[in-house]
């Protein structure tokens, strides 16, 4: 194992450290400026989100409120999803958005391409300077063992064949810098920064073009959640309260309130059944429609 | 009956918290690498080191962040022993590297 020529200037591995944590702070502050203060939403638009969030706070916390309520609430928030009532501009309902016409859509585009930019171009530049200064010698010794199978990949442009592979070159360097640095960055700029490549890397290959680009169609949104809503059980939750107080303190065995629960659950499926007999005569869409009336 | 229990957490707070501890644990991940790095550990005893510091930090956050009930604070119970344990190993070996071969290499 020969001991490799080190570069003349012998704290050359601090330099990509350095300029790879001053371009994030710099990316971060780019970010800022572009981004600016966040758009206001228009009243409609909020009106629009709001209405969806409701369904699903119905879904969720239904339980807690007695099935007139449950019932009640549900009536009123299908029909007006089935109806469009808070959709942003009822009268097109089904006519798709076109982001290329829609100024807000361009807008978030436009949104997009400058986060794509500040993260795309630092990037190149610094990978380029690294690969035209520092490309041909080796900069720094990993204090771990690999195999010899990594050695083409981490000393890529030196070409010695029997040098120890925990030397490495710069690429490889630069690399351990992209994926290390976010902590450095968390500490210097606070939690929710924009400095690192990587974040908004992974960010964008889960997200796709298609959340950044189109506005969603909330009718379609709208419509899944009636379904999901007409398909939610009630179950209130002060059903056999007096049965689980007197269980919780040990006034009543364990038993007794399953006995209980069969019973009810038996009867709950007769009825059921019945329910089903009256209706199986229906069609199917029929019978959604007479779930609804009541 | 069949409210389970998920759903008595706040999401903002449980955010809050991974936040919490995302820092720590970063924070941990740089110093322990320096130390790694000025004590000239190599090979095996390096991973061996960071594995020791990252329980030591879980118990510590265990112990004084969470009161000894992380069931208070986060979902999952095991998330103050596990989460971002792997996500900080990255900035571990860079500062393990860096201050390796400040000291050991350059010298």
């Amino acid at each position: 194992m020969s001991q490799p020529a080190l570069a003349e200037s012998q704290a050359l591995y601090l330099d990509p450290v350095f300029v790879m944590v001053l371009v994030g702070i710099l990316r971060h502050q780019i970010t800022l400026l572009l981004s600016g203060s966040p758009k206001k939403p228009t009243c409609k638009a909020i009106r629009e989100t709001k209405a969806l969030q409701r369904g699903v706070i119905l879904r969720t916390y239904g339980n807690n409120v007695p099935p007139s309520a449950f019932s009640s609430r549900k009536t009123i928030l299908t029909q007006a999803y089935e109806r469009g009532v808070y959709l942003k501009n009822p009268g097109q309902a089904n006519t798709p958005v076109n982001p290329m016409t829609d100024p807000q859509g361009m807008e978030m585009m436009m949104e997009g391409m400058k986060k794509n930019m500040a993260m795309i171009i630092p990037q190149t530049i610094i990978m380029g300077w690294i690969n035209f200064f520092f490309s041909g010698f080796v900069l720094i010794k990993l204090p771990f063992p690999l195999t010899v199978r990594f050695k083409t990949m981490l000393q890529r442009g030196v070409e010695t064949p029997d040098m120890d592979v925990t030397w490495v070159s710069s690429l490889s360097w630069y690399f351990l810098n992209l994926f290390g640095l976010r902590p450095v960055y968390t500490l210097l700029l606070g939690e929710d920064n924009s400095a690192d490549g990587m974040r908004d890397m992974a960010a964008m290959s889960t997200m796709g073009m298609t959340q950044t680009g189109q506005p969603q169609d909330f009718n379609k949104l709208f419509q899944t959640e009636k379904e999901n809503l007409q398909l939610t059980p009630h179950e209130w939750e002060l059903d056999e309260i007096e049965n689980r107080l007197l269980v919780k303190y040990g006034k009543r065995v364990e038993s007794i309130k399953e006995v209980k629960k069969e019973e009810s659950i038996k009867v709950k499926k007769e009825e059921g059944s019945e329910k089903e007999k009256e209706s199986g005569l229906e069609g199917r869409g029929k019978r959604r429609k007479g779930q609804k009336r009541d | 009956m069949s409210t389970s229990t998920a759903e008595l957490y706040v999401p903002d707070h449980i955010v809050h918290n991974t936040k919490t501890i995302t820092f720590i644990r970063s924070s941990m991940s740089v110093i322990a690498g320096s130390a790694a790095g000025i004590l000239g550990l190599t090979g095996y005893t390096g991973f061996i080191f960071y594995g020791v510091v990252s329980l030591f930090t879980s118990f510590i956050i265990w112990a004084m962040k969470t009161k000894g009930q992380p069931g208070k604070y986060f979902k999952g119970k095991t998330d103050v022993w596990i989460d971002g344990v792997f996500g900080s190993l990255f900035s571990y070996v860079l500062f393990w590297t860096l201050l390796y071969g400040t000291v050991h290499v350059y010298d």
